[in-house]
């Protein structure tokens, strides 16, 4: 176990190592630059700019001073387009928002989409399995960004206390969080049906039907853990998704998330934000599958012994 | 092989056909999107559907009426005319991005399956790391830097064709944005494509193939590539709904489509903004482009049933 950690924990920096290096020569392949205005700089202001954030130098000198400063002192440099701000600064504001949000939209889409598979491949092929499929694949159908709007119209505006923008109370959550788990739920539901189906029509299912388990023991003590191998692999890298934002849930209840980061950091060029945004969602990304492959090993005694 | 008299032989295709056209929910939906096909590419043709640009002054986001059987928008315009336009764009797009994955992902994928050993090993880790990159940033890097090109392409077709700018410049201005969403989805097909192309790889008909000197590109081509079109038929059904959606996600951030253009992204979009006045700005283009993506899913869901049996036994 031990050597199969450690094997992937390697694999995992060579991952967020090569991510970051394509990031960093990706960004400044672009066309523009983080210092365009309205009206256009003189040529000389533009050059001190450069000089003052280091962007004068070729890429390969910026590219070792900008791991030297990440390794060295944990600096990951300033934002070029808030002026004064850091990066670090500004993803230590964001994140926590996100992590909020992004926890409990999967805490809710785990515990709707669960059980919803589970009842689902219970009742295979009859009524409760396909309205309940009916409504999966209309989760997934029906995108966030006509989600949020249709949640606010309905149960924002109606239910008092609800409130439909903004991060201040702690019920503005609600409706986000919602958003942001439908189609997760959705997912979920149908991968667990189908780990479940295949679980339940097993062999080892079988010997324990003769051997006489009631159909409760067997749905939950027998089937459930290699049931949920499908959706245990899909919830990591969704988790690692959901936690670094949304750009379109947040933008639609103004949650200040790390997902507008993300989109408005690649639009204004803002090389220093970019890397760390994707340095932050590499490391969680790799964090995650890690995560998932140990519960794999878990719940799988097939994938247990191969290692 | 003989088969006896009796009874009648079917292809595989045959049988898959048939799987299909018992499946209810699958063909209602296919005979659903090839109406939404036809209704947006052949009504726009009709004189009784508007000009979606061309604004009525006295009607400025009404409901429903006989004239304007979805009602107008803020600027007075037609919201019927906007939605079959807006759902040419969203056609066009999907389909386009599909087939840019599906060339890139069949053809990494089989070399990549085929190649096995060690060559295989590197170029699905190349895989897994981009698995990891963020897939909205390199959308919006990828359609920024090729948009450059995609200008100087425009000029080039004008110069070269005599077309006008304003007829070529809409169509070509969706390029940036389908290439990059294509260039960014392989790679799930990629790993689909590898996975059966390992296995294909190791039947006795390529060994034989192989042994009468076939050449590597001549088998892949002719005896790979057929038997890996059920389960990228199956994909590119289930990819399209993902690349509309991510069109849609795009243009409703401002960074898809772009005026003159307008697909349901920004129709959507637009409706949001203003739905406490007019819901029905909202409620039109959400509703068939969420129609459509069912469709799409349950025809998708249909032929993985009918082409792999195996998987529908559930």
């Amino acid at each position: 176990m031990m050597r199969f950690l450690t094997k992937r924990v390697l694999q995992g920096i060579f991952v967020v190592f090569v991510l970051e290096t394509i990031t960093f020569f990706l960004v400044r392949a672009l066309p523009g630059n983080p210092f365009l205005a309205e009206r256009k700089l003189p040529d000389h202001v533009l050059a001190h700019l450069n000089s003052l954030y280091g962007l004068d130098a070729g890429a390969w000198e910026q590219y070792v001073r900008y791991w030297k400063a990440i390794l060295l002192h944990g600096d990951f440099g300033p934002s070029l387009v808030r002026e004064g701000v850091q990066v670090s600064e500004m993803i230590a504001q964001a994140f926590p928002v996100s992590l909020l949000l992004g926890s409990v939209a999967m805490l809710l889409s785990i515990a709707v989409g669960i059980p919803a598979g589970m009842l689902a491949a219970y009742h295979r092929n009859r009524l409760p399995d396909t309205l309940l499929m009916l409504g999966a694949v209309g989760g997934i159908c029906i995108p966030s960004f006509v989600l949020s709007p249709l949640l606010g119209i309905s149960l924002g505006m109606h239910i008092p206390g609800l409130s439909v923008a903004g991060w201040d109370d702690s019920l503005c959550i609600v409706l986000p969080a919602i958003a942001l788990g439908a189609v997760n739920a959705a997912y979920v539901a149908r991968l667990t049906r189908g780990g479940m189906v295949e679980a339940l029509t097993s062999d080892f299912v079988r010997t324990a039907r003769a051997k006489g388990a009631g159909p409760s023991r067997i749905l939950w003590k027998h089937a459930l853990r290699s049931g949920l191998l499908p959706a245990v692999a899909y919830l990591g890298p969704a988790f690692a998704a959901l936690i670094t934002g949304s750009f379109v849930v947040e933008t639609c209840f103004q949650v200040p998330g790390m997902g507008m980061h993300f989109v408005n950091a690649t639009t204004d060029r803002d090389y220093f934000l970019i890397q760390g945004l994707v340095l932050c969602y590499g490391v969680l990304i790799v964090l995650a599958n890690l995560i998932v492959d140990i519960l794999l090993a878990w719940l799988n005694p097939h994938i247990r012994s191969a290692e | 092989m003989k088969t006896s008299n009796t009874s009648r032989g079917y292809s595989l295709w045959q049988d898959a056909a048939r799987r299909l056209l018992r499946n209810r929910p699958a063909v209602f939906s296919g005979i659903f999107l090839l109406l939404m096909v036809a209704a947006c590419f052949a009504l726009p043709l009709l004189p009784c559907i508007p000009n979606p640009n061309t604004t009525d002054l006295d009607a400025i986001a009404r409901g429903c009426s006989w004239q304007h059987l979805l009602g107008t928008d803020h600027l007075g315009r037609d919201m019927l005319a906007r939605v079959l336009y807006g759902g040419r764009i969203s056609l066009i797009v999907g389909f386009a991005a599909t087939n840019v994955s599906l060339l890139l992902g069949l053809i990494y994928g089989m070399i990549s399956g085929y190649a096995g050993g060690r060559v295989d090993a590197w170029m699905m880790r190349a895989v897994d790391v981009l698995f990891a990159l963020p897939f909205i940033v390199l959308v919006i890097v990828f359609s920024l830097s090729i948009e450059e090109v995609c200008r100087d392409l425009t000029s080039w077709v004008v110069q070269h064709t005599g077309w006008s700018r304003d007829s070529v410049a809409p169509l070509l201005g969706l390029v940036p944005l389908f290439l990059a969403i294509g260039a960014l989805g392989w790679l799930t097909l990629a790993r689909i494509v590898r996975t059966q192309t390992l296995a294909l790889r190791e039947q006795e008909y390529v060994l034989a193939a192989r042994s009468l000197g076939l050449g590597h590109c001549s088998i892949l081509l002719r005896h790979i590539a057929p038997n890996l079109l059920g389960p990228v038929i199956v994909y590119t059904t289930l990819a399209v709904p993902g690349v509309m959606l991510t069109e849609s996600t795009l243009s409703f951030i401002g960074l898809g489509v772009k005026a003159p253009n307008s697909s349901w992204g920004t129709l959507i979009k637009e409706g949001a903004d203003r739905m406490e006045i007019a819901p029905q700005l909202l409620l039109f283009p959400s509703l068939f482009f969420c129609l459509t993506l069912l469709a799409l899913n349950f025809l998708g869901d249909g032929l993985r049933d009918a082409l792999d049996p195996k998987s529908a036994k559930d």
